[in-house]
């Protein structure tokens, strides 16, 4: 078991921050991320619950292979809270096929920056668990410092979602029907042309897992 | 900005969804309005065709919520000030 954690702080305010969590995928610091599907969600006492099951593809250097195979795609559960009175948002993933063997439970929290509050202080941590394959400690080792490499994607994603959302906002008119009409516009174009991207990504993928199997 | 959803079916629901909920949550939600029936519709919609598209990929919701259900890991109100 591994235990990794970190901090990091946004020049933007938490409510930026917050609307840039729901739409960081798809960008390019995360191509690993392929799907994200609601389950369920609902506002309870004026906070909103959301359960929502991420789906992405894992590649593995060659000496893994035999063990989990080359690529696969792997299935996590995200549970998460916003306050937008106390200005939180945490979210805690679990993942749920990796497929049985290996567990990475993983928090992230923002909030707002305890002495600048026009900023957001992000906290993470990720608990790396592995059960019934040879090599623990090169996989946990490996895993961790995946985490590790992908929480700076993480927050370069951040980043590029905020200015993205920020370019929209300047260039809108202020009625929210315009807003509604010109987002979706904009989506249909970032969706399509992700969308070719995640099929060149997945073609990839399949061509890659028959190779190995 | 969109992702895929697990069913290619769901995509265009998804999108339509998601618009809605970008909308909902910035302009309503973080500026105290919780009411959430706005995207109500869409939403069930798009929950129609993920858990069925869930079900046609064997991948179960009451396990998906089994894991995190009754655990420590369930969602929770953060402390509110």
């Amino acid at each position: 078991m591994k235990i990794w954690t970190s901090e990091h702080t946004f020049n933007h305010p938490w409510e930026t921050v917050a609307t840039a969590a729901w739409r960081k995928y798809p960008n390019p610091h995360n191509p690993a991320v392929i799907g994200t599907d609601v389950i369920e969600r609902r506002v309870v006492d004026g906070v909103l619950h959301t359960h929502r099951l991420v789906s992405s593809i894992w590649y593995f250097p060659r000496w893994a292979q035999a063990l989990i195979g080359s690529a696969k795609v792997c299935y996590a559960s995200e549970q998460s809270v916003v306050n937008p009175v106390s200005r939180h948002m945490v979210l805690k993933t679990i993942n749920l096929t990796f497929c049985r063997h290996i567990a990475v439970d993983e928090t992230l929290r923002y909030t707002p920056h305890p002495t600048d509050p026009s900023k957001t202080l992000l906290t993470q941590e990720a608990v790396v668990t592995v059960q019934g394959v040879p090599l623990t400690n090169y996989m946990e080792e490996m895993l961790t410092s995946r985490i590790s490499n992908n929480a700076g994607k993480g927050r370069q994603a951040m980043e590029w979602v905020i200015n993205r959302i920020n370019d929209e906002v300047k260039g809108l008119t202020k009625s929210t029907d315009e807003i509604f009409n010109h987002t979706k516009k904009s989506l249909d174009d970032i969706a399509s042309s992700a969308k070719k991207s995640m099929d060149d990504i997945s073609q990839k993928a399949k061509k890659e897992s028959r190779r190995y199997t | 900005m969109n992702m895929n959803s697990i069913g290619e079916a769901c995509n265009d629901l998804k999108k339509e969804y998601d618009a809605c909920f970008n909308l909902w949550f910035s302009e309503h939600f973080l500026k105290g309005n919780t009411n959430d029936s706005m995207c109500a519709p869409l939403f069930r919609v798009y929950q129609q065709c993920v858990k069925k598209a869930m079900k046609d990929q064997k991948l179960d919701v009451e396990e998906v919520s089994k894991d995190v259900l009754g655990t420590d890991k369930e969602k929770k109100e953060p402390q509110s000030s």
